[in-house]
């Protein structure tokens, strides 16, 4: 009895333990590990979760994966999960063979030595745009092609300006923007509305008003600096723009402007369909002084992850290649409202629709965020200066107080 | 006690609408246009409603809700197969060491789910059941497996060991005892656990974000991301999935409700 | 840890409470049959001692390891990163962000379990009387529970906003002033502490109604007898019965709300200016809250976060071991 009783409370514990086990080891199963072992598939992430297999361009991966005779599983993520699922699969080695990520993020990739630049993988890179290719060269060597470029204008509802009597063209500078939004105010309306929140998507809005007062990143306590912020925290003090906009994202700051009441909203590239539906028009972000204003580019790189077996870059060099240039890639822009990234192609895009014309030129003069050789220290530099935007937005702390303190926290992490 | 009911259903009612108004409100922005969205000042009803939430989600989310239920009851029988036998034994048995057992499993819960996410990702890739089903019940199966040891063993505490000494007289061993005495008295602490277990799992994000999002069977609960894209997120989508969501796992609520928990701590009160 | 669970010396296995005989006869001396008892009780217990080694075990050394070394980004993926003791700690509590981040853990922590416990005893007792729609109501009270923390959380921020939430507009309406609940150093932690709170109630009024349902009725009516009102029944019959149920309450609920992180992070990302930053969030920041994750600082918050948890767990265990003494 005895050893029967030890026995079956063996064989439970023992199927337990085989039932957890089993569990783990017995169900490789075919709905999609990332493993590279299977020749013919090829693992593409991309960061458009909104897109399904069936959307055009679910379709288009798929095609230009038969094209180069393989099949592509494609997986759309979270934007701000990808970087760190990238960095986790690279760790194991299992890294997709097609990474299109936001391009800030490509210089943090490149230098954890996940991605392969094009010496490696051949991809070509000639007729790209110079400030567009900008955020994937780290080093002298170019790490990805992007997918399209986008950036930030100036959208005006016609109907608020011309209650409050504001001729848009009159807006050059700050000082004529702040004086229409004045004006707004005085008739009713609401003046501006932007995404100041602490996420990259704030350090992106900030930008163009940093760099059109002339300060640079690389010394965030300049006097040029304070004056941006104090720009964006009188708007806030006077009520020209709402307090909400130290919690917005772009989407939310949106989703404000669409309700009408605002005259002005800073928003992106992808929103100019949604802009024309409500009869919005758009201009460019003025510098302080007049001038359009230095905007950051937005938008998508391919990479190129390492792997094991070198023979697989062949492959996804012609997939990339298939889905970056020539008529697939307008037609993505167009799907996406990005502008492409090549001269010549702007101009077919250009030709197809004129009223890109604004957002061609904007793209043309922006600049990369991680450009000017700032690579890795731009995350560390964009951290403190949306945690200082947010103290001088909340009030917690005077504009140059906390543009200090920034700049001190960027010393102190960046010579480590 | 029943002195003037209606008193104490329409407090009732009153308490359950203040808590609920949350949940309305949810359904308020699943049926608002876009435009509407940030509407100042909000609008209490969808004055002009859209279904456009409701008939994408209806027409691209039902296959995740089956998702869903698969692993929300998976990740029950793991966890009640799992923690009843070791509630038995903590409880009954007095297995040496069972008072640092019972204390590593309140440190068990005590790790911060990202930890246990990156953690379990990288078993995952290494064994190859990264993005299965099966993977993610078993992680979200050590959401509830603690909570469960607990909630037996302290039920089980209380049952009179005279029962257990008359089965044991009458010949049954251990298992025995176990499976024809101890479970069917446990009754109410199972419906408890198993509630538990299930709607831990149902609701689950983090686990399923990180081991399951590139599979073709993902829960309910990553479905949201569809309507979260890279520049634009559609929130009137977004709170449709939710409430599509709640509906199954509200009926199953209110229909354990009766059993659950009736006596479940009996035996650590009567102690 | 339950009433009578043991302490951490196997030797008072005998504290078994409320079991003066223990339920195996087999456990006369014998030491065959006590073996034999023990391997019986070690078997039931085993599969999820295994589980507890793969699936705790493991992810909580590896954060271990994390923090005891330097990780960049590159040696994240290669590997090699240097051993650096305990010096990850020593940048954790002397960074300015750390005070803090304690305080607000605490409070966020403390007023949580405070409130939530409150509130979801009173409910219990309140549906305890089992008046008409009682059950149906009570389960309705269970919803919130069932939405994904992402959707709670957004719906909280949006009823929230400043300018265009719900809440806002009930404030103005009865003639308080706006309140920037999220945008405004002041209110922020207050704010997901409402969100929070809001969330906790469910799992408080289950385990609570549950332990009243433990309490036999004749306690109550032999009070009545005796001329108790509500009040004093309440306090010298439900609640001193209750201790126990409240304990675990308390406890889990302390152990949950210490990694509380979707929430906070949904609603405020620990701002504005880390005015509702806690632990748990400043982990997530420093890992994956911006564009150059920092694995090794992440992993030290973390572990710090255990630890409290942990120091609190003991203090719990030693004061249960001398009440029971």
């Amino acid at each position: 009895m005895r050893t029967k009783t030890f026995l079956r409370i063996t064989a439970v514990a023992a199927a337990a333990a085989c039932t957890v086990a089993g569990l783990s080891g017995c169900s490789a199963s075919s709905t999609g590990s990332n493993s590279n072992a299977a020749k013919g598939t090829y693992t593409f992430w991309d960061p458009y979760p909104q897109y399904d297999a069936s959307s055009a361009w679910g379709k288009l991966v798929a095609k230009c994966g038969t094209d180069a005779g393989v099949t592509v599983k494609r997986t759309g993520y979270d934007t701000s999960d990808l970087t760190n699922k990238a960095l986790l699969a690279g760790q194991q080695g299992k890294s997709p063979d097609v990474l299109l990520v936001d391009n800030p993020v490509v210089s943090t990739l490149a230098k954890s030595g996940i991605l392969t630049d094009t010496g490696t993988n051949g991809l070509s890179t000639g007729s790209i745009a110079k400030n567009i290719l900008g955020a994937g060269v780290i080093d002298g060597k170019t790490y990805g092609v992007p997918i399209g470029a986008n950036t930030l204008a100036l959208y005006y509802n016609p109907k608020v300006l011309q209650k409050a009597g504001v001729d848009v063209s009159s807006v050059k500078d700050w000082a004529s923007l702040t004086a229409a939004l004045a004006k707004v105010k005085a008739s009713g309306g609401k003046g501006i509305t932007f995404s100041g929140i602490n996420t990259e998507e704030g350090s992106f809005q900030f930008l163009p008003w940093f760099w059109g007062s002339g300060a640079e990143l690389t010394k965030l306590d300049s006097s040029k600096a304070e004056a941006a912020l104090d720009l964006w925290k009188g708007w806030i003090d006077k009520g020209y723009a709402p307090n909400s906009v130290i919690q917005n994202t772009q989407t939310t700051s949106w989703q404000e402007f669409q309700s009408g009441d605002f005259a002005f909203g800073e928003n992106g590239t992808w929103q100019k369909d949604s802009a024309k539906q409500m009869n919005a028009g758009v201009i460019t972000i003025p510098a302080e002084d007049g001038g359009a204003a230095p905007v950051p580019t937005g938008g998508e790189f391919f990479t190129i992850p390492v792997q094991k077996d070198t023979a697989r870059y062949a492959v996804t060099k012609k997939i990339v290649s298939c889905l970056s240039s020539g008529d697939n890639v307008v037609t993505t822009d167009n799907t996406l409202n990005y502008i492409t990234a090549s001269t010549s192609l702007q101009d077919k895009q250009l030709a197809a629709d004129p009223s890109l014309k604004t957002w061609v030129e904007a793209v043309q003069a922006a600049k990369a965020r991680t450009g000017d050789n700032l690579g890795v220290r731009y995350p560390v530099i964009s951290e403190q200066l949306w945690t200082a935007v947010q103290k001088a937005e909340s009030g917690s702390a005077s504009p140059s107080a906390a543009l200090q303190a920034a700049q001190q926290t960027v010393a102190s992490k960046t010579s480590n | 006690m029943l002195r003037r009911p209606w008193w104490q259903t329409t407090l009732g009612i009153v308490l359950t609408a203040v808590m609920l108004f949350p949940v309305y409100w949810m359904i308020n922005v699943s049926l608002t246009r876009d435009q509407d969205m940030r509407k100042s000042p909000p609008n209490l009803f969808p004055l002009d409603p859209t279904l456009h939430g409701y008939t994408t989600v209806l027409g691209q989310q039902l296959p995740f809700l089956g998702t869903s239920l698969v692993v929300g009851l998976g990740t029950v029988a793991l966890t009640l197969v799992l923690s009843a036998p070791a509630a038995y034994s903590l409880a009954k048995l007095n297995p040496r060491g069972g008072g640092a057992m019972s204390f590593v499993l309140l440190i068990a819960q005590m790790i911060p789910a990202i930890i246990m996410a990156m953690g379990f990702y990288t078993i995952y890739v290494k064994l190859g059941i990264l993005d299965t089903v099966w993977g993610l019940i078993l992680a979200d199966s050590t959401i509830a497996v603690p909570f469960g040891v607990l909630i037996f063993s302290a039920f089980m505490r209380g049952i009179p060991d005279e029962l257990l000494n008359a089965a044991r007289i009458d010949g049954a061993n251990s298992w025995r005892t176990f499976t024809s005495i101890v479970m069917p008295v446990s009754r109410n602490s199972l419906v408890t656990v198993s509630l538990f277990s299930f709607l831990w799992a149902w609701s689950d994000f983090l686990f399923a974000n990180t081991l399951d999002g590139g599979g073709d069977a993902k829960p309910i609960t990553l479905g949201i991301y569809a309507y979260i894209g890279n520049n634009n997120q559609e929130w009137n989508s977004i709170m449709a999935t939710a409430v599509v969501a709640s509906i199954p796992a509200a009926v199953l609520l209110v229909l354990a409700q009766r059993y659950v928990a009736a006596g479940v701590t009996a035996g650590a009160v009567k102690d | 840890m339950t009433t009578d669970t043991t302490s951490l010396r196997p030797s008072a296995a005998r504290a078994d409470a409320g079991a003066e005989t223990t339920s195996a006869p087999a456990r006369a001396r014998r030491p065959r049959a006590q073996r034999r008892a023990q391997l019986t009780a070690w078997a039931f217990l085993a599969p999820v001692a295994i589980y507890l080694v793969l699936f705790y075990a493991y992810p909580l050394y590896k954060n271990v390891e994390l923090s005891l070394r330097q990780y960049t980004v590159t040696s994240f993926i290669s590997g090699d990163a240097p051993f650096v003791g305990l010096k990850n700690f020593q940048a954790v509590f002397t960074n300015p962000t750390f005070p803090p981040a304690i305080w607000h853990t605490a409070v966020f922590v403390l007023v949580s379990i405070a409130v939530q416990f409150a509130l979801g005893l009173a409910l219990a007792v309140f549906f305890h009387n089992r008046f008409p729609l009682s059950g149906l109501l009570r389960a309705l009270f269970l919803v919130p529970w069932l939405l994904p923390l992402l959707v709670s959380a957004s719906t909280w921020s949006w009823m929230m906003n400043s300018d265009s939430g719900i809440v806002n507009a009930f404030l103005e309406s009865a003639g308080i002033g706006q309140i920037n609940w999220l945008t405004s150093p002041t209110w922020s932690l207050i704010a997901v502490l409402v969100a929070n709170i809001w969330i906790g109630i469910p799992f408080n009024l289950v385990i609570m109604y549950s332990g009243l349902q433990g309490i036999p009725e004749e306690l109550y009516e032999a009070a009545s007898l005796d001329g108790a009102n509500g009040w004093q029944r309440f306090w010298r019959i439900t609640f001193p019965l209750l201790r126990p149920v409240t304990a675990i309450t308390l406890l889990l609920g302390f152990v949950y709300t210490l990694k509380v992180f979707d929430i906070i992070w949904i609603m405020t990302k620990g701002g504005p200016a880390g005015s509702s930053t806690t632990l748990a969030i400043w982990a997530y920041q420093l890992g994956f809250g911006n564009l150059l994750p920092d694995f090794s600082s992440a992993a030290t918050v973390g572990n710090v976060l255990i630890l409290v948890a942990l120091v609190v767990g003991l203090v719990y265990a030693r004061m249960q071991r001398r009440l029971e003494v």
